[in-house]
C-alpha cells in the first residue's frame, strides 16, 4: 500500500535569468514501512523534493499525494494542519525549541493536537525512553549533545503518530558514534513499529542502513535500488 | 498554556535586550507618571487653596452685588438661611461674610483692598485662612477688643506696618456716606497667592457691620463647605430652586479657571502618556522585528512541524505583552515610591517662589496621583503592547517555512 505517490513532479526556480529545474519530472511511490534514502550530490534536488513531499514547498507542476490527499493543492492553512497530523520532521540542525526541555519539545506536538494529558505524558516518556533519553527528560537543548538533540527531534517527529517521517540530512552534524546510535534507533522504530522513514542524505552510513536508495542527479531520478 | 510558557521563556533568551526594553518602558513611565503627579499635585494644591481661602464649595450673593459690589445689595435673613443650610445633607459647615472695597492707608502708603468681615468662629469651620498665620504672626481675630484686622505679610510689607500697627480703612457705608475707622493689626498671614494676599484684609464682622451701619441679619455672602466638593454642582442646582432670588454658584462657576485647571491637567496627562507610550510602542516594534529576524529559522521550524499561523501570531503577541507589562510594572512600582516619597517631602522650588506665588501656586509642590491612574496606565501599556505586536507578528506570519529553514 502506497503512503506517498509522486507524479510528474517538477520545481523550477526563476530567480535567475536562466530557469533552474531543481526537480524535473519525478515519479516515485513510497510504501508503508519503508526505510528509504534519497541521495545525490549537492544541488541535485534532494531538499527541494523533500520539501514538496512534506508540503513545505509547492511544485511547479505534478503532485504529491499522501494517503490519497493531494498535498500540492492544499491551502497553506490546511497544509499546516495536515503536516501536524501526518508528517514528522527531523532537520539537519536539530531545530528543537530552545526554551523547552526534551519532554516539553516532544509534548509540544501533541499539545498542538490537544491530546489528553495522561496519554501525552505516557507517550512522551515512552518515546524518549525508546530513543535512549529517559534520563534527560528535563534537559534543555543546550544541555544536550548534538546526537541527543537529534534523538529528541526523532521522538518529537514520532509524537503525533505520523504517516511518515522526513529526515533532511539528519546525520550531517553528528559524529560517527552519534550517527550510528541514531540510525540504530530509527531502524529499530522502523522494524518494530513499521514507521516509514525517508531520508535525504549523502552520508554513506545512512545509505548503508537504508533498504531503498533513490539517487538523484540534476533533479531527476537516475536510480531507484531496493536492497534485498 | 504552552504558548504562554514559550513566550515567557523566549523573552529571557536575550536577557540584556529584554532588560533594555523593560528599562526603556519603565523609565518612560516613571518620567510620565512623575511629571503627571507633579502637575496634578500643583493643580490639587491650587484647587485646595481656592476652596480654603476664596470660594468654599458654594456661595450665595445678592445678584446685584456681584455687578458693582454695592454694600446695600445684601442677602437678607442670613441667620435663617445659615440655619437651614447647616441642616442639609452633605453640608459640612456654613458661614456668612460682609465685603466691601476700601482704601487702606498708613503713614507711608495707601492701597486699595477688599475688606472681608467674618464671624471668627464659623469662618474657621469653612475657610482655612487661620492656618496661614504662623505662631509669631499673631492670631485670627481671637481678641475681644474692637477693630482688629488681619492682613497679609505681603500687604504689611507694602504698607510698612507690623503687628500692633494701625491702618486706617476708608469706605462707603450703607447710606452712601464715606466713612472710615482705624484698625489694629493683630495677625498676619501668608498664602501661596501673593496677588490675592495683597488685596484682602479680614476684620470681625461685628466691627465692619457697625462702621458700615449695615442692618442686622444681612450679609453680602454665604459660604458653604461640603463633605464632597464633587457634589457642589448637584447641590447648587437644588439650592437655586429653593432660593430663586439669590445668585447661587458652585466653585466651578465662581472660578471657571480652577475647573478648567483640573480638566486641563487630565488632558495634559493623557497627551503626555500618549506621546510616551507611542515612542515606547515604536521601540517595542523595533525590538520585536529584531527578534523575528533572529528567530526566522526557528519560526520556520515551528510552522513546518505544524504550529499554525494563529498560534505563531499569539506567541509573538504574548512576548510583546509580557515585555510591555513587566516594564509597566517596574515603572509603576518605582513611580509609586518616588511619588510617595516626594508626596511627603515635597519638591522645593523656593528659588522660583515669587513667580509661582504671584499666580497662586505654592513654592513647595507635593506630587500626587490617584490610584486609578495606575490602573489606566497599565491598560494603556497593555493596549500599546498589543498594537506594537501586530506588525512584527504579521511579518512572522509571512515567512515561508521552507525558506525560513534555509536561513543560517
Amino acid at each position: 500500500m502506497n503512503v506517498i505517490e509522486i507524479s510528474n513532479l517538477t520545481k523550477t526556480y526563476h530567480e535567475t535569468e536562466v530557469p533552474v529545474h531543481a526537480v524535473n519530472g519525478i515519479n516515485l511511490n513510497f510504501e508503508k514501512g519503508e526505510f528509504a534514502a534519497i541521495v545525490g550530490p549537492s544541488g541535485c534536488g534532494k531538499t527541494t523534493l523533500m520539501n514538496m513531499i512534506g508540503g513545505l514547498d509547492k511544485p511547479t507542476s505534478g503532485h504529491v499525494e499522501v494517503n490519497g490527499t493531494n498535498v500540492s493543492e492544499l491551502a497553506s492553512s490546511k497544509l499546516i494542519d495536515f503536516r501536524l497530523k501526518n508528517i514528522g520532521f527531523v532537520f539537519q540542525a536539530y531545530n528543537l525549541i530552545p526554551v523547552l526541555t526534551a519532554k516539553e519539545n516532544v509534548e509540544f506536538i501533541m499539545q498542538l493536537q490537544n491530546w489528553d494529558k495522561k496519554e501525552m505524558n505516557d507517550r512522551t516518556a515512552n518515546l524518549l525512553t525508546n530513543v535512549g533519553l529517559g534520563a534527560k527528560l528535563n534537559s534543555r537543548p543546550n544541555q544536550m549533545s548534538g546526537g541527543e538533540q537529534q534523538r529528541v527531534a526523532v521522538a518529537r517527529a514520532l509524537a503525533s503518530k505520523p504517516q511518515f517521517v522526513l529526515a533532511d540530512e539528519p546525520t550531517a552534524n553528528l559524529d560517527s558514534h552519534a550517527t550510528s546510535k541514531l540510525l540504530d534507533i530509527m531502524r529499530k522504530l522502523n522494524d518494530d513499529e513499521d514507521i516509514t522513514f525517508i531520508f535525504s542524505t549523502h552520508d554513506q552510513r545512512v545509505i548503508d542502513k537504508a533498504r531503498r536508495v533513490i539517487t538523484l542527479e540534476d533533479g531527476k531520478v537516475i536510480s531507484d535500488e531496493v536492497k534485498s | 498554556m504552552t504558548l504562554l510558557k514559550i513566550a515567557w521563556r523566549n523573552i529571557w533568551r536575550s536577557k540584556l535586550r529584554s532588560a533594555v526594553v523593560i528599562l526603556a518602558i519603565a523609565s518612560g513611565l516613571i518620567g510620565g507618571l512623575f511629571s503627571s503627579a507633579w502637575m496634578n499635585g500643583m493643580a490639587i494644591q491650587r484647587v485646595k487653596n481656592t476652596f480654603e481661602l476664596e470660594t468654599a464649595h458654594i456661595q450665595f450673593h445678592n445678584p446685584e452685588f456681584i455687578d458693582n459690589s454695592d454694600v446695600k445689595k445684601t442677602i437678607i435673613s442670613t441667620n435663617e438661611k445659615l440655619e437651614e443650610l447647616s441642616k442639609m445633607e452633605g453640608v459640612k459647615a456654613v458661614t456668612s461674610r460682609l465685603k466691601t472695597s476700601a482704601m487702606a492707608a498708613t503713614a507711608n502708603k495707601n492701597m486699595g483692598v477688599t475688606i472681608v468681615g467674618v464671624n471668627p468662629k464659623t469662618e474657621k469651620e469653612v475657610f482655612g485662612l487661620y492656618k496661614k498665620i504662623d505662631s509669631v504672626s499673631g492670631d485670627f481675630l481671637v481678641t475681644k477688643k474692637k477693630n482688629s484686622i488681619i492682613i497679609s505679610k505681603a500687604l504689611a510689607k507694602e504698607l510698612k506696618v507690623r503687628l500692633k500697627s494701625k491702618i486706617v480703612l476708608t469706605f462707603q457705608d450703607y447710606n452712601g456716606e464715606i466713612t472710615g475707622a482705624a484698625f489694629k493689626v493683630t495677625g498676619m498671614f501668608k498664602t501661596d497667592n501673593s496677588t490675592w494676599d495683597k488685596m484682602h484684609v479680614f476684620v470681625n464682622d461685628k466691627d465692619l457691620r457697625r462702621v458700615l451701619e449695615l442692618p442686622k441679619d444681612q450679609s453680602h455672602e454665604i459660604d458653604i463647605l461640603l463633605y464632597d466638593y464633587s457634589q457642589a454642582s448637584i447641590l447648587s442646582e437644588q439650592l437655586k430652586i429653593k432660593y430663586p432670588n439669590i445668585l447661587i454658584e458652585n466653585w466651578s462657576e465662581i472660578q471657571p479657571y480652577i475647573s478648567f485647571l483640573t480638566d486641563y491637567m487630565d488632558i495634559m496627562m493623557g497627551v503626555f502618556m500618549l506621546i510616551i507610550l507611542g515612542a515606547l510602542g515604536f521601540g517595542i516594534v523595533n525590538t520585536m522585528l529584531m527578534v523575528i529576524l533572529e528567530r526566522t529559522k526557528e519560526l520556520g521550524m515551528l510552522m513546518a512541524i505544524g504550529m499554525n499561523r494563529k498560534r505563531v501570531f499569539m506567541m509573538i503577541m504574548f512576548e510583546t505583552i509580557f515585555l510591555a507589562l513587566i516594564g509597566a510594572l517596574v515603572g509603576e512600582v518605582l513611580s509609586m515610591f518616588l511619588i510617595k516619597y516626594f508626596g511627603k517631602t515635597g519638591i522645593d522650588l523656593s528659588s522660583m517662589a515669587e513667580g509661582l506665588e504671584s499666580v497662586g501656586y505654592s513654592a513647595i509642590t507635593y506630587p500626587s496621583l490617584e490610584p486609578v491612574r495606575y490602573v489606566q496606565i497599565t491598560i494603556m501599556v497593555l493596549i500599546t503592547g498589543i498594537l506594537a505586536s501586530v506588525y512584527p507578528a504579521v511579518k512572522a506570519l509571512k515567512l515561508n517555512p521552507a525558506e525560513a529553514l534555509r536561513t543560517v
